[in-house]
């Protein structure tokens, strides 16, 4: 690993830092107005409620995997690898993929059901983004760059241009994998959603007689230490 | 429009990889309708000097030409150069054969699809076309049942000959060939040769080659490059046993190489 590789490492891993303190101050601060769409609480004694969201979450998960794929297309075919930005975007990309979905999960349940006690339409788009958006971009990379060189270089010999080339070979040839890929999106969905449709049956049934709950501090120092192995492995595996 | 009877001409080509400098000062004239031979040790700029002349350098980001490239007479740097037009004139083959993974008959008609405006052609002429570009290249004979085949499962040899079919359509000016035998064995590398040695005429050709033996074989002019320089340009028999340059000496009598 060279000096520069390490200094897009770092810069992706801070810009990433900032961008979760900004959700967070986003989502605690700004979405929790009285009244906002956004931030109507859910009502935690009936699952049926939550059930009833994450059905309407369906048509968002498609809309966020079609523009995940476009994105993928985006950074593999227009944005040159040598260039700074398309290093760091990577980077950003192969952090938040490493993630497993679970700690997604325990997160979203946390900090959103438990800390501030308002589980927000938006918290649950948030948590689909994140949990959608990286590994569909990632597995649609590798899908486009498993597409063999030489039948780029020979359509673009022949003289086709670029969408000449996406449409009518890179994107046949890479689509088995995008599928792939989107499979496996969509069973870690699947499983965030079972767990959340567990934790609220919990809460509903067990939690409510304590009356209150507090989560033990060793839940985060472990989701902390898997974060930090997320971060590691992906530095290391470049 | 061809000045002098050259096809290529470039003035003081200078090329970076990069920091690297990849072609010095390359000034070089390419006769119209003749089979002229790139020679030289590994990563002396060959390939790079053969990508030049279509443009796909470009491709691979970190590049930075300097200096002048005349096709037919027009600068293929100028702004007005439309990319597409130019990679219709200037065709090119690889090293390894790679015919797109689509059926033997659309491999020839691709790149007359991407030329012409949909629809536009019917399918008596696309049937012609298939034939005539198969024919030129003495393969109709062999694949004329199997059309539908695709094309990546058809012999190496088959392969390579169909990756020259399928510019023919196009009606190329130059065809470029980078090391178009070295995956082949010496039966297809005897069956290329000569389908170069027939074209010639038609088409000006450039080869790229490893092989001392097959420029001296297919070629009338020769070129040898050392480091991103052109140290030699002679008719291949003149180059060959009579070099001027004492480091063509060396490599073309393998004491270098």
């Amino acid at each position: 690993m060279n000096r520069s590789e390490l200094i897009i490492q770092i810069i992706a891993l801070a810009t990433l830092i900032i961008a979760c303190v900004l959700v967070w101050i986003l989502t605690t601060e700004v979405f929790h107005v009285e009244g906002d769409i956004l931030s109507v609480p859910m009502d935690l004694d009936s699952e049926s409620d939550l059930i009833d969201r994450l059905y309407r979450m369906i048509p968002l998960l498609c809309v966020a995997m079609l523009l995940s794929i476009a994105f993928a297309f985006y950074i593999e075919e227009w944005l040159s690898e040598t260039t700074w930005y398309y290093r760091i975007i990577n980077q950003h990309i192969s952090i938040l993929a490493n993630i497993p979905s679970l700690i997604y999960g325990i997160l979203v349940v946390c900090i959103f059901l438990f800390q501030v006690g308002k589980f927000s339409n938006f918290t649950l788009v948030l948590a689909i983004v994140f949990l959608v958006v990286p590994v569909t971009i990632q597995t649609t990379q590798s899908a486009i760059r498993g597409v063999d060189l030489s039948v780029r270089e020979a359509a673009y010999a022949l003289g086709a241009n670029r969408w000449q080339v996406i449409t009518d070979h890179v994107f046949p040839r890479a689509f088995p994998k995008i599928t792939g890929g989107v499979f496996t999106v969509i069973s870690r969905v699947l499983a965030i959603a079972v767990l959340l449709i567990i934790v609220c049956e919990l809460r509903t049934s067990i939690i409510q007689d304590v009356g209150s709950y507090e989560i033990s501090s060793n839940v985060f120092v472990l989701i902390s230490l898997a974060l930090l192995s997320c971060v590691l492995s992906s530095f290391l595996q470049k | 429009m061809e000045t002098n009877n050259h096809s290529i001409e470039t003035k003081n080509l200078n090329l970076w990889y990069g920091d690297f400098q990849a072609l010095m000062d390359v000034s070089v004239n390419i006769p119209a309708g003749k089979i002229t031979a790139l020679i030289g040790p590994s990563g002396c700029g060959k390939t790079t000097l053969l990508r030049c002349f279509n443009r796909v350098n470009e491709r691979y980001g970190n590049v930075t030409t300097k200096g002048e490239i005349k096709i037919l007479g027009k600068n293929i740097y100028d702004p007005d150069v439309s990319l597409l037009e130019l990679r219709k004139t200037v065709g090119m083959v690889f090293q390894r054969p790679n015919p797109l993974p689509i059926s033997v008959y659309e491999n020839i008609l691709f790149g007359l699809r991407i030329h012409s405006p949909f629809g536009s052609l019917t399918r008596n002429q696309a049937d012609e076309i298939v034939e005539e570009a198969l024919t030129s290249v003495f393969l109709w004979d062999d694949l004329k049942d199997k059309l539908k085949v695709r094309a990546t499962s058809l012999q190496l040899e088959q392969q390579q000959k169909l990756c020259i079919a399928r510019l023919l359509p196009l009606k190329p000016q130059i065809i470029l060939m980078d090391e178009p035998c070295s995956a082949l064995d010496a039966k297809g590398t005897l069956a290329v040769e000569e389908l170069m040695g027939i074209l010639a005429g038609k088409y000006t050709f450039l080869i790229v080659t490893h092989n001392m033996a097959q420029a001296r074989r297919v070629s009338t002019e020769c070129i040898y490059m050392f480091l991103g320089e052109l140290i030699e340009h002679r008719e291949t028999q003149a180059l060959f046993e009579t070099p001027d340059h004492p480091k063509t000496a060396d490599y073309v009598q393998m004491r270098y190489g």
